[in-house]
């Protein structure tokens, strides 16, 4: 037997061509785009309803993608803060990838938008092989998960710009202690951020606003 | 779960080459950065789903993992990083932090996957030659 080498070209190479041609878009038409990933339930969704709240009322132009793998409720709800929102159906995908965030983006008027949100599929395995070419990815973890979350999902946690922890008023209720989460999440990525949310009573989004360099200051 | 939309990627990008190839393929290495969150045990059973009815029939899917490695932004360190690890538990992550003097880092090494060779089984080969 004998081994033949071959010309190996990556093959997830066309996902990194892609992902760098929506980076350059986004680029040229002035866009900052967030990825936001998390499990099913872990708020990201809410998150993003009180960062369009925000950011609408200083004047910003805010767009969203919103992946699911069925139907539209993300999608309204966007609407109905006032995001000009594109419904995107993965049906039985795990994960967004670059070539469907650029279709959606066809059907956006980026050319009017100043933050783009996409919210990807509610898993914490499949996204993180698939960048979308945004200019920050967070992850969204809620202390009902439970305090073991990073040290159960460690490779998407050490690779990703921000950790949200939200929901961080029920952690007494359900007996997490959010200091286990932030201290493994320090420990795998010592240079990423980390902002504690409530989105439900509206706590700890300028600070996650400020962490993903969203200091939006149009003129309404 | 995408592995096996990875495995069809990995058949169909080498079936132009294998048709070239004089002989059975028995091994196919592939290299697979650290960082890359895919099951082994998925992809390779993937692989042999996939390539079956092709020339990849009955060739065995062989994983090397290529380490972490990366270049520090401050004080130009180039090579590997430390790890948290727990042999027990499958964990083992690469911290992506520069090892001498722990300032932020680019990623060199550790987010490919490619085919590196074929393994080749000749006529030759079976009549012991």
């Amino acid at each position: 037997m004998h081994n033949i080498n071959v010309n190996g070209e990556d093959i997830l190479k066309r996902q990194l061509e892609l992902a760098e041609a929506n980076r350059r878009l986004l680029s040229e038409q002035q866009v900052t785009a967030i990825s936001i990933m998390g499990a099913i339930g872990s708020g990201k969704t809410s998150l993003i309803e009180r960062m369009i709240d925000r950011l609408t009322s200083r004047g910003c132009h805010v767009g969203t993608i919103a992946a699911d793998s069925a139907g539209d409720d993300d999608h309204q709800r966007f609407v109905s803060h006032g995001a000009v929102s594109i419904n995107l159906n993965t049906q039985d995908d795990c994960h967004l990838d670059a070539h469907r965030v650029d279709h959606a983006m066809d059907h956006l008027p980026m050319e009017l938008l100043d933050v783009l949100f996409i919210e990807n599929v509610g898993n914490l395995i499949c996204p993180a092989d698939f960048p979308l070419g945004t200019a920050k990815e967070m992850v969204v973890i809620s202390t009902t998960e439970g305090d073991d979350m990073v040290r159960k999902h460690p490779k998407i946690f050490a690779q990703t710009d921000i950790l949200v922890l939200n929901k961080i008023d029920l952690a007494d209720a359900v007996g997490v202690d959010p200091e286990r989460i932030l201290s493994d999440y320090a420990r795998i990525n010592p240079h990423g951020r980390i902002v504690c949310t409530d989105a439900r009573h509206d706590k700890g989004i300028d600070e996650l606003l400020d962490a993903l360099g969203l200091q939006c200051t149009n003129t309404p | 779960m995408h592995e096996y939309s990875v495995a069809a990627e990995l058949v169909n990008a080498l079936l132009p080459q294998v048709a070239a190839v004089d002989g059975q393929i028995v091994g196919v290495i592939l290299k697979k950065g650290e960082m890359r969150i895919l099951s082994d045990h998925s992809l390779i059973s993937a692989f042999e789903m996939v390539s079956e009815g092709t020339p990849l029939q009955g060739a065995r899917l062989i994983i090397e993992l290529v380490p972490v490695s990366v270049s520090c932004l401050t004080c130009g360190y180039q090579g590997a990083v430390e790890h948290v690890s727990d042999d027990a538990f499958h964990f083992s992550v690469p911290i992506l932090t520069c090892p001498k003097c722990q300032s932020e880092v680019e990623m060199k090494t550790g987010r490919e996957l490619y085919v590196d060779r074929l393994t080749v089984r000749t006529p030759m080969d079976t009549d012991g030659g």
